[in-house]
């Protein structure tokens, strides 16, 4: 049963165009892609919100390296009760519903243009054009519970689950040349660093948690729970020793 | 290894091809290097006649040379730049701040202040804008203009490290040194690996005087000088601090203590000294023969 | 490997954002956080070729079965020993880690190296 011999012209005809296929829509969706992206406005709220969470988290790291009124005072600005920073911005909830904000509704639209749309109109044309084909054979042994998976297309009870029909081959395909695109992709920078004329070099910390307040909650915690040990208690020491070792050796 | 190719080459070499010069011109572009003359000069000499080649890129270069050409007031090929730049991109923001600087540049104040007003209109995010107008109150000799706009940036954007710096200086300027250490603590917060950071501060903190202040200055000395222990500056921060505290200390333990630390970066300097192959020594030792305390 | 020669010559340990370690001995080392990423990024990049490259050699052999899946192993260690010997004595300027260079996408490999594996395999046996 395990020797099943497959006509060469589906290697030619079906296998190969499959890869391709897969391989340059891949590129392809990439460069609608870039081609697609919009510069997103940014809110001063956002970057004020993004600037503080860092600057919380580098307190929380680094605070031992101040001296502890200092650092109280900083924290005593971010978490104060009445006047802290975390305690008194009160933003809007951020989920907000995608209808109601065109903005949203577009950039949705977006990613599913270049994302979910190409590889269901691919996959399905695939399964269409190429139905019914067993395609290859993985080079492993494989449990009878892969057949579902490995085995799109054709009913065969009898066929071991090894072999692969051509809707699932896609599929492997898929998946496994995600990392190929980078590898490909990644490396030409200049093709997306076209559209950086029309952007600004907006401070490193854009990206702000898509809920801030809970984003908030969170830092307030983490700082609350923060002790204060200053780092330079022993620098005199540590000093003197450090210079000594080293001129020992 | 990159910087073989780019470092020291003053008078740079006529024969690079075009390919060379894009390459040259990227790196320093990533690096923020500023040659400004050899830009010009290069683009002048080499990569103009070829700037159809460079794709996208293109205006990227436009960009780097017009900033260089401004620096060397050089505004024939600026303007030639800007023109370029402002077909391809009527709308641009980044393109108007080229027209900004172009004013700056040629001492138009007026006219900069307010392109950079309308930047801020159109993108109240604009950073590079609003520092730009915070340096131009600084120039104009407004310090105190600089540093409430400034305080007032900074409480959108917190965590610029630039801006803390500036603040500090405008603040050293006017003599506010608890205002500039707490500038300085934010440096510190966001790169705590920084000698000089930790140098600047034990400064302001040595400036401002009094035991608790000197006892802090001591330590981000000794700290300067533990992560750089090449950092002279450090060292005899920590000698001269180390001194004031043992003058001033009570509890004989604790003068001890700081006696052996004077004593310590003394003797260290010296090895500096000598390790550099420098003759002051004598001229040290002299120095510190003033300086030095009588131990008990 | 001629392009892993290249890039680890040109790491650097200049740049803004620094990381750190504490080591056993109670010193603090600091990375720049940027270099660290640069290096991460070309050892990715080294070892998405990798997996490419041994699955297709794979493929190309005939292995099945285990002897598969073992050749996948042998040429993480392979990769792992020569980045290790590139890096030299000073390996600890460029990972923070030694282990994480080993473990680190050894499944996002192994996908990829199916993938060449069976396509190869494929190509050249089953029919």
């Amino acid at each position: 049963m395990t020797e099943l011999l497959l006509d060469s012209q589906i290697r030619v005809w079906v296998f190969l165009p499959i890869v391709v296929i897969t391989f340059l829509s891949g590129i392809l969706r990439h460069y609608v892609a870039v081609l697609l992206a919009s510069q997103k406005k940014v809110e001063l709220q956002q970057v004020q919100d993004s600037q503080a969470m860092i600057r919380a988290r580098l307190l929380r790291e680094n605070g031992k390296f101040l001296p502890k009124q200092s650092f109280l005072m900083r924290r005593h600005f971010f978490n104060d009760e009445n006047t802290g920073y975390f305690k008194t911005q009160k933003r809007p909830p951020a989920a907000t519903n995608p209808m109601t904000d065109p903005s949203v509704m577009t950039e949705m639209l977006k990613g599913n243009v270049t994302n979910v749309l190409p590889m269901i109109v691919i996959g399905g044309w695939i399964n269409w054009v190429f139905s019914g084909f067993v395609t290859t054979k993985v080079p492993f042994p494989l449990t009878l519970r892969f057949k579902p998976m490995l085995q799109r297309g054709i009913e065969l009870l009898s066929l071991d689950a090894a072999w692969v029909s051509s809707a699932s081959w896609y599929f492997l395909n898929v998946f496994g040349l995600r990392s190929i695109y980078t590898l490909v992709l990644g490396e030409n920078n200049a093709a997306d660093q076209a559209k950086h004329m029309q952007d600004q070099m907006s401070g490193a910390a854009m990206a702000m948690p898509p809920d801030p307040k809970a984003a908030f909650k969170a830092e307030w915690e983490a700082l609350e729970i923060c002790e204060h040990q200053w780092a330079l208690a022993n620098a005199e020491n540590e000093l003197m020793g450090l210079v000594a070792s080293e001129a020992q050796d | 290894m990159r910087n073989d190719k780019t470092g020291n080459m003053a008078p740079y070499d006529v024969n690079l091809t075009w390919q060379e010069v894009r390459d040259i011109f990227r790196t320093w572009r990533e690096e923020k290097e500023r040659r400004s003359r050899e830009v010009v000069d290069m683009w002048l000499l080499t990569l103009k006649p070829m700037a159809h080649k460079l794709g996208d890129e293109r205006f990227l270069v436009l960009e780097q040379v017009c900033l260089a050409a401004l620096d060397c007031h050089n505004l024939e090929v600026a303007d030639a730049c800007m023109i370029t730049i402002g077909r391809a991109f009527p709308k641009s923001l980044r393109a108007h701040r080229l027209l900004a600087m172009r004013c700056e540049a040629v001492g138009d104040k007026e006219n900069a202040i307010f392109h950079l007003e309308y930047i801020l209109n159109e993108d109240k995010t604009n950073v590079a804008a609003r520092k730009r107008l915070i340096a131009m109150h600084k120039s104009v000799g407004n310090t105190t203009k600089a540093i409430s706009e400034l305080n007032e940036y900074l409480k959108s954007f917190m965590s610029d490290q630039e801006a803390w710096q500036e603040l500090c200086d405008l603040y050293l300027l006017h003599h506010e040194f608890s205002r500039a250490a707490f500038c300085m603590e934010e440096l510190l917060l966001s790169s705590p690996h920084n000698h000089l950071y930790h140098e600047r501060f034990a400064e302001i903190k040595y400036t401002q005087g009094g035991a608790d202040n000197m006892e802090l200055a001591k330590a981000h000395f000794c700290q300067a000088a533990k992560l750089n222990p090449n950092n002279l500056r450090a060292l005899f921060g920590v000698l001269q601090s180390a001194n004031n505290l043992a003058q001033s200390a009570k509890v004989p333990s604790k003068k001890k203590e700081y006696v052996k630390l004077s004593a310590w970066a003394s003797k260290h300097i010296q090895d500096l000294y000598q390790v550099a192959g420098e003759n002051p020594v004598s001229a040290i030792e002299s120095m510190f023969g003033q300086m030095q305390l009588t131990s008990p | 490997m001629s392009r892993t020669a290249r890039n680890i010559g040109a790491m650097t340990t200049t740049g803004g954002r620094v990381k750190t370690k504490l080591t056993k001995s109670g010193d603090m080392i600091a990375y720049s956080e940027g270099a660290v990423r640069n290096n991460h990024a070309v050892v990715e990049y080294c070892r998405t070729s990798m997996s490419a490259l041994s699955g297709g050699t794979a493929g190309i052999l005939g292995l099945t079965g285990f002897y598969g899946f073992g050749f996948y192993v042998f040429a993480v260690v392979g990769l792992w020993a020569l980045l290790l010997l590139k890096a030299g004595s000073q390996w600890k300027k460029y990972f923070v880690n030694r282990r994480s260079l080993l473990t680190s996408g050894f499944i996002g490999g192994l996908f990829t190296y199916i993938l060449f594996w069976t396509f190869l395999y494929g190509m050249v046996h089953v029919y």
